[in-house]
Parts: C-alpha cells; structure tokens; sequence
C-alpha cells in the first residue's frame, strides 16, 4: 500500500492525503492507496501538486500492522514522529512541526 | 571587529526586501515551488524533515554580544528556543515558518548579518582558526584578510553559479585549526626569505563522497595579490570544472583529474593576466580593514596565572576544565575559553536561548565583547582574564555550559543526521549521546587523552567522520541503519583521510566498538604521551582491526 507525503507550504509541517481530499497531520489518518489504485495516486498528486500547497510530494509505502499505518522507510517513519533524539539542553523531546494556526489546507 | 559600510548596508537590505517580496509572491501563488526552491536556497532556507532550516552566516565564526543576543532573540522568537552551531562555524534554525523568514532577515540586517551565500553553488562563508587574533602560536590574524575575501565573494557576478559550492578556510598559525587542507582553497600564512607575510594556498581538499587531501599550488602569494590569484584559481575552476555529473564537480576532482601541474599552469596563466590590476590590495585599504580587527586595549594583567593542578586538588571539575578548555594567548594574563556546547547526552552543538544570551553577556563583560564559533560545534570566549576565570566558568556552571572535555573523546562533531536532515542516510546524534554517556566519566577521558569522534550520517560528511581519528559514518542496509568505523583521519597539518576498518555495526553496537578499540590503544600507547593518532600511526590498521573483530 502507499500513501502522499509532503510538506506543508508556510509551515514545512509533514501532511499526509486523508480520504476526504485534506491534507492533515496524522499518518493513520491517511488514504492508504491499493496497487491497482495508482490512477487516483497520480491524480490525486497531480491536483496537489497543481495547488502549490504542498511542498516536497512523495510517494511512500506503507504497511499495517496491528491495526497501524507503518511505513517501510525509517526516514519516513521518523518524519511521522518527529526527532528520535532527546533534546537534553531542555530536557524536553524535539517534538515535530506543526500546522498550528496556519491552518489546515485542502486540494 | 569588522563594521558595515555603506556598500555592506545597502546590499543586504536590498536582498532581504528582495528575498522577503519573493516570500510574499510564494505565499500568495504568484510564485511556484520550482520558481522558488533556487532564490530560497541563495538566501539559506532549506526544507528538510520536519521544517524550514534557515542557515545564518557567521563570517569567520566572529560575533559581538548584540549579534548573539539577536541570536537568542530569533531562538525564542521565531524559532522553538535553541540554535544548532554548526562545522561550517554557522548557526542553523531547525523550525522558522516561512511567514516568518523576512522578519528573520530584517532582524539578522539590524545587527549586520544574513543568511546569504550560506546554500547554493557559490563561494560560501570563509572560516577560520576559532582563536585568530588571540592564538599565542599566531603568525597574524588572518581575519582582515577573511573579510577582504567576504567583500570580494559577495555577489560576485562571476562566481555565483560555479559548478558547485566552494568553501575557502584561511589560519594565521602553523598549528591548523581551521581544517584547511580540506577545503576547496585552504590558506595558511607564511613568511618568505625577505620576511614578509604572504599566504602558501592549498587547493583540491575535501570531504564528502570523495574525501581527499588539499595540495599545495603556491608556496607564497604576497598579501596585495592574493585576490588576484583567488580569482585565478575560481576562474580556472569556473572555466574546467565538471558540470556534468553533481558527484564530481567540486574543484578537487579537476585537480585530481587533470593533475595538480597542469592546473597550476593555468592558474599562473591567468594570474599573470589579472595580477596588478583592479584585484591589488592596496596597502591603505588593507590598514584600513585591519584596524576593524586590532587587539583590543587590553588592560595589563601580566603576572597573573592560574595553578592548574593545585585548583584541581580544591575542585576538580573546575581543575578539568582549565586544563582541557583553555587556550593559550598572546596576551600575558589572558586566556581564550572553549565553551563546550558537548554536554554529556547532549545533541553536539545545539545551544538554548538563555544559553546563547549568557554567552553574549560574558563576551560582553570579560572577552571584551567578542566571541567565535569553532568548526568543531563548539564557543570561544578569545580574550578572558585569568583573573576572572572563575567568575566565567562559575557563571557557565550555572547554566550548563561548563563542562571540561575540550579535545576528549565526548567532544564529538556530529551532523544533524536523520533526525533532522533530508539528505541523511542514518541518525547521528543518537550515537553521538550514547558515546558520550558510555564515557563519561571525566577521570576515563582524561586517561584517553586526546581523541576525536566526528560522525556523519550520510557520505555527504557534515559531520567530517573522514578526520576523525575515529570516524562513523551511518549508511542505510536493508532499510535499516548501519554504522562504518574509519581510523587515522586527521584535519590538521598532519592531514589524512581515515580508512575504514571492516564491516559496519548496528547502532547499538557502536559504543561497544568504540570501547574496544580505545581499551586497545590504552593497552598498546608507549606511555600518556602518545596520543591515540599517534599510536595508530605507529601500530597500522591490522592490530586496531583484530582488536575489533578478533583475528581473522
């Protein structure tokens, strides 16, 4: 299975396609696309792609796992998560980026 | 240090309003994505994992205490309260908006400095010895000529498309510092049979994919023709240099393939055609710039010295920080300071916004208002007192900035790795906090000596894994993480490329392979005095391997 991935313009925060056409920020939420689905894939990237909003659109695979969306690639599974890495300086996790009041977009 | 003229002011305001119009045309549109990726990376800002990464110049890791208040200021503001110093002896912040990059670039303009030249395929920010000015073992500060350099390759129209990025590291000193001899053009200064002062320039180093050892092209450039054969050497490199293939346009693999003569041959060529032309430095001009960097009035505190071994028997955290953390000054009384930004589990080079200010107030108060980035992620503090020593280092205390381990094994240059980094193939400050953590304790570094770890997480080699004495590289295997020991790499003016030393380890592994191969060279070194480098030197690579993965 695949979904879309990209990153928000004004933010840089990583979105992922949901069914409903918006691009949000939480991965079980995404479309998960079958291989014969590839058609609505490439349109679906096509249209995002088209809107500008979307920066860095990738393709990924994805599989479920217990109920999960877990994608093959670490760099993916860590762009879902955020750093791995504690920041000690603080004592606080990095935390990913959110879209936080810039607001959801949608194609 | 150096003030902006009117020519300085000019352009970078003119860069942030155009820069902060093409933001406004992104946002709105009018600009697409493949429109506006090229004009962001000429003003610093990448995409990486998570966010916008905004790169700041520090132009030869000098700054004052309002640059670095501004510093924090930009943390706390507009970013999630902490900066990342990194080996280029720039700041990176890991999460701007892109609303918010014009703000940042006004903020930046108000305390003279940008985020130009810091991406793209032109000469980027010189660096330089982290104690230029203050290094008892000086020559001279080389940092006038560091700025005649910035002047010079700033919005130079001829350079700012090259095939491929150029860094150029210039030192004062006989002791290297600044890595030059893995830069594209590394400058050292030399003094002639006549005695003047002129620069021996080394072209062709570098890390990366195919990290190689810079050569020497010219044994003395006089100081007034310096640019001319700059722009000699950027010129013969602008003309020859491959734009055909990514992985080999860097002038290092002109030089490898066209062999070091030939491109001299064309260098001198071209010097004799620009040299004594609109390139000469005039002697007045070069005064002129100097008296921006001349020491500072220092007041007289000769005859004060600080007893290392007797101030550890009273405290000896604070015993270990003077014998690790200092640097030797030219100045009788004085002291320059390494802040070390390498806390035990701490990410390698990140500082918080407090963190950052406290350092501007201490410039500010005791270093007569100057600090410096180190290439090695680290702060300098270039003209302390000894006699307020314990006044900085109590304040550092305070605030988690004090700890003594300059040069020792947990003073480790680490890339952001994939944690962070689009490019990255594998995480890297993980394996940096779990080395630090497995040796940690100050009186083990201190029985290792001298040691330093670099870690990339791609070939790319922020992290400079290839001059590490022990070098890890992270690569990715069947989609998982494996890390690549290398040994006897060295950035100095002993130069070498390390050479890895058999198959890779899993991340959990690498502490444990660290801690072989260190035990083995304690075990082997002729004595304290001999260094890790020098044991390896001295033994070859075969015992280190059968150390590590048992006899073969």
């Amino acid at each position: 299975m695949e979904i879309l991935t990209g990153n928000e313009l004004t933010s840089g925060a990583t979105v992922y396609l949901d069914g409903a056409g918006n691009w949000i920020e939480d991965l079980q939420a995404a479309r998960l696309f079958a291989k014969e689905e590839a058609a609505e894939r490439d349109a679906a990237l096509a249209a995002t792609k088209a809107t500008g909003r979307i920066i860095s659109l990738e393709i990924e695979e994805v599989s479920q796992e217990d109920g999960q969306v877990v994608p093959r690639r670490l760099r993916e599974r860590i762009r879902a998560a955020g750093p791995t890495a504690p920041l000690t300086l603080n004592g606080q996790a990095y935390d990913r980026q959110h879209l936080g009041d810039d607001g959801h977009v949608s194609i | 240090m150096y003030r902006y003229d009117e020519f300085d002011a000019a352009f970078v305001a003119g860069r942030t309003a155009q820069f902060s119009d093409q933001v406004k045309r992104r946002l709105s549109g009018e600009l697409s994505e493949d429109q506006f990726r090229p004009l962001r990376l000429m003003n610093g800002l990448y995409l990486q994992l998570h966010a916008y990464m905004l790169r700041i110049a520090v132009p030869y890791g000098t700054m004052n205490s309002r640059q670095m208040r501004k510093l924090a200021h930009i943390a706390r503001t507009y970013d999630r309260g902490y900066g990342h110093f990194t080996t280029r002896q720039n700041i990176q912040f890991n999460w701007p908006r892109l609303k918010d990059i014009p703000a940042i670039l006004e903020e930046l303009a108000s305390v003279e400095m940008h985020a130009i030249q810091t991406s793209g395929n032109c000469i980027r920010n010189v660096t330089t010895d982290q104690f230029a000015g203050a290094a008892a073992d000086e020559i001279l500060d080389p940092r006038p000529v560091a700025e005649i350099i910035r002047q010079w390759s700033s919005l130079h129209p001829e350079f700012s498309y090259l095939p491929r990025k150029f860094k150029i590291a210039i030192t004062g000193a006989p002791n290297d510092r600044a890595a030059i001899r893995f830069h594209d053009i590394g400058l050292q200064a030399a003094v002639n049979g006549a005695g003047d002062i002129g620069w021996e320039v080394w072209v062709g180093g570098g890390l990366g994919r195919t990290p190689m050892v810079a050569k020497l092209i010219n044994s003395f450039v006089p100081h007034e023709h310096l640019l001319a054969y700059l722009e000699s050497i950027l010129r013969v490199y602008n003309r020859y240099g491959r734009r055909d293939n990514k992985f080999k346009a860097r002038i290092k693999i002109l030089v490898h393939e066209e062999g070091l003569e030939s491109i001299k041959g064309q260098v001198e060529a071209e010097f004799a055609e620009v040299r004594g032309g609109v390139l000469t430095l005039p002697q007045d001009e070069l005064d002129r710039i100097s008296a921006y960097f001349a020491p500072p009035d220092f007041a007289d505190r000769s005859g004060q010295n600080v007893d290392v071994a007797y101030q550890s028997i009273l405290d000896p955290a604070y015993g270990r920080w003077l014998d690790n953390n200092l640097h030797p000054h030219k100045q009788p009384g004085y002291a320059s300071v390494t802040i070390s930004l390498k806390p035990v589990g701490g990410a390698p080079g990140d500082a918080t916004d407090s963190q950052i200010d406290v350092v501007a107030d201490l410039a500010e108060r005791y270093s007569y208002d100057e600090l410096r980035v180190t290439h090695e992620q680290n702060l300098v503090l270039p003209h302390v007192a000894v006699a307020d020593l314990r006044t900085v280092y109590d304040v550092l205390v305070a605030n988690g900035l004090a700890e003594g381990n300059n040069n020792q094994i947990t003073d480790m240059i680490c890339c952001p790795g994939l944690d962070f980094c689009a490019l990255a193939n594998a995480r890297s400050i993980p394996i940096a906090q779990e080395i630090s953590r497995k040796f940690a304790a100050p009186e083990r570094q201190k029985q290792i000596g001298d040691l330093k770890i670099k870690i990339s997480g791609c070939i790319n080699a922020c992290g400079h894994h290839h001059v590490g004495h022990i070098g890890i590289l992270g690569v990715e295997k069947k989609g998982g993480e494996l890390y690549q020991i290398t040994l006897g790499g060295d950035a100095t003016e002993t130069a070498s490329v390390g050479k890895i030393i058999g198959p890779g380890f899993e991340a959990d592994q690498v502490p444990g392979a660290i801690e072989k191969l260190v035990d083995f060279y304690i075990a082997q070194r002729q004595g304290e005095g001999e260094s890790f480098l020098a044991a390896y030197r001295r033994l070859g690579e075969a015992p280190f391997k059968e150390a590590l993965y048992g006899a073969a």
